[in-house]
This record gives C-alpha cells, sequence and structure tokens, in this order.
C-alpha cells in the first residue's frame, strides 16, 4: 500500500508503511491513499498507529481543518467534510485524489524524483577506468529531464538503466579491474 | 523493520569498506607499489580516462598533500564536495524532494558532464 503524506506543508510520497516508519512524522501528518476521497490526519489510520511521534501542540504554519474530527473511516465516503490540510504553493491539481499516471506532460507530478544515482554515476566516471560512468551521468540527466517534463514513467525507465551503468562500470571497475592486474603477478609469483 | 535493518546494514558494510580501502591506501602508495589495479582503458587505447591517477590522489589525500592529489586528478578534488552534496540529497529524497530537484538540476548536471569531458579532453592533450 503506497500512502502520500503531507507534514506540516510538505508533500512527499508514495511511501510504503515501512518507509513511513523512518521519515520522522508528527500526529500533525496528513495522509493520503488510494481509497480515500481526501487527506486523513495520520491519527486516524489505525493501519499507521505507532509509525509517528505523538505531539500536542499544532504549529503556527499548521491550521485544523474545520471539522476534522468527523468519522473518517477506512474508506472515507465523499460526505466527510474533511478540510484540506494547509499547503503553501500548492496548486489545485496537485491534489492526490489524481493518480500521478494521470497527470499531463505540464502538470509537476506530486511524486519525488525517482533516483538520478549522480551520486554513483561520480563515483564510477572517477573511481573506475572505464568511461561507462559518463553514460550514467547522461541517465542521470535524462531522469530530471524527463521528471520535469512531467512524465514519471519515462524519468524511472532512465533511473533503472542509469543504476544499472553505475552497477556495471563499479563491477568492472573495482573487481575485474584489480584482477586482470593481479592475476600476471599471481602466475608470475607461481612459476 | 526489516528494511530498517537492512538499510543499517549496508550503511555499516560501506563504512567498514572504507576503513578498509582507507587503510590499504594510506599505508600503501600506488605510484611505487605494483599491488594496486592499473586503467584498463589506459592499457588498452594508450589514453588516460577521466579516472586515471584516483589511486595516487586517494593516497595523497590521505597523507594531507591537497596539492599533490590535485596534480594527480583534480577531478577527484572537484568531485569530493559534489559527491557529498548529492549523497546528502539521495539521503533525504522521499523526505526533501525539492532540494533532491535542486541538487540534481538538469543545469548542474549539465555543468558536471562538461567538466568530465573537457578534463578527459585536455589531460590528454596537455598530459596532466
Amino acid at each position: 500500500m503506497q500512502y502520500w503524506i503531507n507534514h506540516d506543508g510538505v508533500q512527499s510520497g508514495p511511501v510504503d508503511a515501512e518507509a513511513i516508519k523512518g521519515m520522522g512524522l508528527t500526529s500533525r501528518a496528513y495522509v493520503w491513499r488510494e481509497g480515500l476521497s481526501d487527506w486523513v490526519k495520520i491519527t486516524q489510520m489505525p493501519e499507521l498507529q505507532g509509525l509517528y511521534e505523538m505531539v500536542n501542540a499544532p504549529t503556527t504554519a499548521q491550521r485544523q481543518p474545520a471539522s476534522g474530527e468527523a468519522t473518517m473511516g477506512e474508506a472515507a465516503s465523499g460526505e466527510a467534510t474533511m478540510g484540506q490540510p494547509y499547503q503553501p504553493q500548492q496548486q489545485p491539481q496537485q491534489q492526490p485524489q489524481q493518480q500521478p499516471q494521470q497527470y499531463t506532460q505540464q502538470q509537476r507530478p506530486a511524486e519525488p524524483c525517482p533516483p538520478t544515482n549522480l551520486a554513483w554515476a561520480i563515483i564510477s566516471t572517477v573511481l573506475c577506468c572505464l568511461p561507462a560512468g559518463i553514460v550514467a551521468i547522461i541517465y542521470a540527466l535524462k531522469v530530471t529531464n524527463k521528471y520535469n517534463e512531467g512524465d514519471i514513467e519515462a524519468a524511472k525507465r532512465a533511473s533503472e538503466t542509469g543504476a544499472w551503468w553505475c552497477i556495471a562500470s563499479i563491477i568492472l571497475g573495482i573487481i575485474v579491474q584489480p584482477l586482470t592486474s593481479v592475476l600476471p603477478l599471481l602466475l608470475a609469483s607461481a612459476n | 523493520m526489516a528494511g530498517h535493518m537492512r538499510r543499517s546494514l549496508v550503511i555499516i558494510l560501506i563504512i567498514a569498506a572504507l576503513l578498509v580501502f582507507g587503510f590499504i591506501y594510506y599505508a600503501l602508495d600506488p605510484s611505487q607499489s605494483g599491488l594496486f589495479p592499473r586503467c584498463t582503458f589506459l592499457t588498452l587505447t594508450g589514453y588516460k580516462c577521466p579516472g586515471c591517477g584516483s589511486q595516487r590522489a586517494v593516497h595523497a589525500l590521505l597523507h594531507g598533500d591537497v596539492v599533490g592529489a590535485f596534480k594527480y586528478n583534480a577531478l577527484l578534488l572537484i568531485s569530493i564536495p559534489w559527491l557529498a552534496l548529492c549523497l546528502y540529497g539521495e539521503a533525504q529524497r522521499t523526505r526533501n524532494p525539492r532540494l533532491y530537484t535542486r541538487i540534481n538540476a538538469p543545469l548542474l548536471i549539465w555543468l558536471y558532464l562538461a567538466l568530465v569531458l573537457i578534463w578527459w579532453l585536455l589531460r590528454n592533450i596537455f598530459n596532466w
């Protein structure tokens, strides 16, 4: 199950319950997942119990929903009148009711950018002697370009291809290369 | 829980590997010892790759010789702060997506790519 999170106006997701635990959320956070008609306070999600820290005082940046304590069950029906959590700089089309796939080219998806693997691309460029790292940098570029265009699927594909280039480069550079250098030495000492 | 433990294990393994490699590259001088791997690209083509000299540069850096490291591989030295920024962004990707896209802005990646290619070309022309 994938969740979208809005914590004090900062939106992230999709993440699974396992990842939510590591996010350091507080009870101020709002959650949305498939099947919910609107954002729900994290405290109203029984399945996420214990994955966030309980805090009492809401920050000044946060507004409480008008009738937030209305019964908001598992699969909330449309007539529940939940207020929207405070979202600065949020455009109307960024509401998570829409699936990421439905975003048009001009709209920025709410989903975070897929990993560009740029750190690994830099490591393989500088530390492995094969120019494969350069290909990985080009794929990192493709990930952010596609993400900025709103084409999240293409960005994910580029992210995956780039990751394979990094893995190949690091395996060749750090494992195969020393072996080919050490083998002649070993053969020489054996003779 | 399993994901959390796996993440910690990966971090521990990375730190252990860094310590082991750090010790090897501190204790032995790659320009003297024959134990260190030679660049396959250089052996095959006779041209230096963007990463050539990075082992000697790491050895120099571990001994506090920043100027020497710069002479062996300038790209390595430029890449270290860049890499640190990227790793920080990577760790914060789902928590702070806006920072992530800022660090990974196309303009910055283009800049790094251009640096690598220019460095690769110039070091072969001027034998840096």
